[in-house]
């Protein structure tokens, strides 16, 4: 039969394959409570009253709520990673559950790779980092507190049909990268900041609260207390990983409504560096040689991929995506590479990619932890968002009943912070996943050494990117 | 007991070894079997077979997966004995409808190139399978390493029926398109 050959030798497939299909127990063996990889990004949006309108008296809204918080979202109850067998089949059931969101975000290959393109470039000689699963998810909340033209270019640049697809998707997209079971935390959270002496359509908020998982507050805007509310409610929600950008985030009396969303993941290597094979090395960074620590590892059944500008491999987290490091070739600039179709494409394939092969990689990362803050306005304007910006045209019409003056969308603050390290790593309480014996040895070897800027993309679990960013600087 | 001392009682020499291995993956090892071969006594036999090829080779060798590394023979010896008995009758199962799966996502012009091993695919295979995400290579290993029928793959993912048959036709487009493009199917 002409499948034998074909048969016989999925039969041979490396011996950890298997076992990842079958064996969740291995892994338990490596549970410890540090995390490698804490990421965290807050983007807010701000939308205002225009300008001239600054004395204007807003008319005593009767209905002051004292308590800020309206509404405060519940997240879907999710049963812990267990330490031993008991407990496996509810955690696994939970995980089967999340499942079923996967795949919702197959369409947005053409929004990532804009987006890359756009917000990344031009970083010179700084870090930029941003997450399009965040920015996603906040544009999409926009599209639902907006109509007509406005609402119709974030439609248009996230090539989706109408809002009801949009909800959907971005309900799915919630769901599909939350996660909280003590293994792997991933949260994306949403929340409005809503001007007190402002009647708001309750059917809009109901509306994000129900698909969006978005909590709602409302106080007395540019009060320090309600600047306050905000800054721990962002503290909360992304660890305290953010404290230093998030004490710039205020609100000031003209705004209208803020929406807030985050996202905060951590997560761990599947295989640790060891902290004794860390080395000093030189990054060349465009400021000039950086001396930084580098983390080394030889992975013996590694992959490395290729594309006519880059070079890549891509390191498993465990239970979740991987971690994408892209080094652009000696002589092609970040920026080329930004712009480069293939690169892009292979920034959004998570690996399925037909110029790749497997040998021994010797991978050897700068070790960092990166912060980017940032204004989006001028992006989101360039990717053709741009009548939500002008107060003459932007329509918010879904966001109030009886408040017709002029407003706007003042901010588009996006902070990212990234860090990668073995902390936490021992050999005796950490065993490595088994890989196969020394039976098949690889025939070729490649160094991998990330020592001048790249390109880094974070996908969660279903493909989906959740970070990315420049590194010129570790 | 865990499986380090387990293959040290192998190299041990110690015949323990075995009645505690067949404790341990007897029924691992009699499912893989049993879902090639469909029949209770063929399926005991190549789960026997599986301890006294484990007690033949190691040492030297030394799982570093024990369970994978008998299920491994298990499934050798499975197909070898299913191939030796169905050669020209078919008995049922899911090992045979997973062969005609793979047998019809190659087209028909096409054969393997005869001087590739059966190893070198095999490398080529798992380098392929590294490239998916890990719920596509999951599921195609449960179903054409393990022989799990779909309905099983369903209960173990919670997927409906034609989310992992889609998956699992995509997969199988994939990989062939991949083994055609290096040129190993001709």
């Amino acid at each position: 039969m002409k499948t034998d050959k074909l048969q016989d030798a999925i039969g041979m497939i490396d011996e950890d394959l298997i076992a990842d299909a079958d064996n969740i127990l291995i892994k338990q063996k490596k549970r410890r409570n540090k995390w490698v990889i804490p990421v965290a990004a807050v983007l807010a949006l701000v939308i205002a009253l225009t300008p001239f309108l600054r004395n204007t008296k807003i008319p005593d809204n009767p209905f002051v709520i004292k308590s800020y918080a309206i509404n405060e979202a519940k997240y879907p109850q999710m049963t812990q990673y267990p330490l031993t067998e008991l407990g496996y089949k509810e955690w696994a059931e939970d995980q089967k559950v999340k499942r079923q969101y996967f795949g919702a975000g197959e369409n947005l290959d053409e929004f990532f790779k804009k987006t890359y393109s756009q917000i990344l470039s031009d970083s010179g000689k700084e870090n930029k980092l941003y997450s399009p699963v965040n920015m996603y998810m906040a544009l999409a909340m926009l599209a639902e507190i907006t109509d007509g033209e406005s609402r119709q270019q974030i439609l248009n640049l996230m090539g989706v049909e109408n809002i009801e697809t949009l909800r959907k998707q971005a309900n799915s997209i919630w769901n599909a990268n939350y996660n909280n079971d003590g293994a792997v935390t991933s949260v994306l959270a949403n929340s409005l900041w809503l001007n007190e002496n402002i009647t708001f359509n309750s059917e809009t908020l109901k509306t994000l609260a129900e698909n969006y998982f978005a909590s709602s507050y409302q106080g007395e805007m540019g009060s320090s207390q309600f600047n306050e509310a905000l800054q721990k409610w962002l503290n909360q929600q992304t660890g305290n990983l953010l404290k230093d950008q998030i004490l710039d985030i205020e609100l000031d009396p003209q705004t209208v409504m803020s929406i807030a969303t985050t996202i905060y993941y951590q997560a761990k290597w599947n295989a640790e560096f060891k902290n004794s094979l860390n080395t000093q090395g030189v990054f060349k960074s465009p400021l000039g040689d950086i001396l930084c620590e580098f983390m080394n590892q030889t992975e013996t059944y590694g992959v490395y991929y290729w594309g006519e500008k880059f070079s890549a491999v891509g390191k498993e987290i465990e239970m979740s995506g991987r971690m994408w490091f892209v080094l652009p070739d000696e002589n092609v600039s970040i920026d080329e590479l930004l712009n480069d179709s293939e690169a892009l494409k292979f920034m959004n394939a998570d690996g399925d990619w037909n110029n790749q092969k497997q040998l021994k990689v010797n991978l050897s990362i700068p070790k960092f932890d990166v912060c980017s803050d940032s204004d989006l306005k001028e992006d989101f304007e360039d990717l053709g968002v741009k009548d939500c910006f002008d107060s003459t045209v932007a329509d918010f019409s879904p966001l109030t009943v009886d408040f017709n003056d002029p407003i706007y969308l003042s901010k588009v603050q996006h902070g990212v912070r990234v860090a990668i390290d073995e902390e936490g790593v021992t050999a005796a309480a950490y065993t490595v996943l088994p890989m196969a014996g020394a039976a098949r040895p690889p025939e070729d070897e490649i160094d991998f050494v990330v020592d001048r800027p790249f390109i880094f993309v974070i996908t969660g679990e279903d493909g989906l990117p959740l970070f990315a960013g420049v590194i010129n600087q570790p | 007991m865990d499986d380090e001392t387990i293959i040290n009682l192998y190299w041990q020499r110690d015949e323990k070894a075995i009645s505690v291995t067949k404790e341990k993956y007897g029924k691992f090892c009699y499912t893989i079997a049993y879902r090639i071969l469909h029949n209770h006594e063929d399926a005991e036999e190549c789960e026997n077979d599986t301890y006294l090829d484990a007690w033949n080779s190691i040492p030297p060798q030394k799982p570093s997966v024990l369970s994978a590394f008998l299920g491994t023979i298990t499934r050798r010896k499975s197909i070898d004995k299913w191939r030796k008995k169905n050669a020209d009758k078919r008995g049922g199962g899911e090992y045979e409808i997973s062969i005609y799966e793979l047998e019809n996502s190659i087209p028909d012009e096409k054969t393997f190139d005869e001087q590739l091993e059966v190893e070198e695919l095999a490398k080529i295979i798992s380098l392929f399978l590294r490239g998916l995400s890990p719920i596509e290579r999951n599921v195609f290993v449960r179903r054409y390493w393990y022989f799990d029928s779909i309905k099983e793959i369903c209960e173990r993912y919670d997927f409906g029926q034609s989310k992992v048959k889609t998956m699992l036709l995509r997969t199988r487009q994939k990989l062939i398109s991949h083994l055609e493009k290096e040129g190993f199917l001709e």
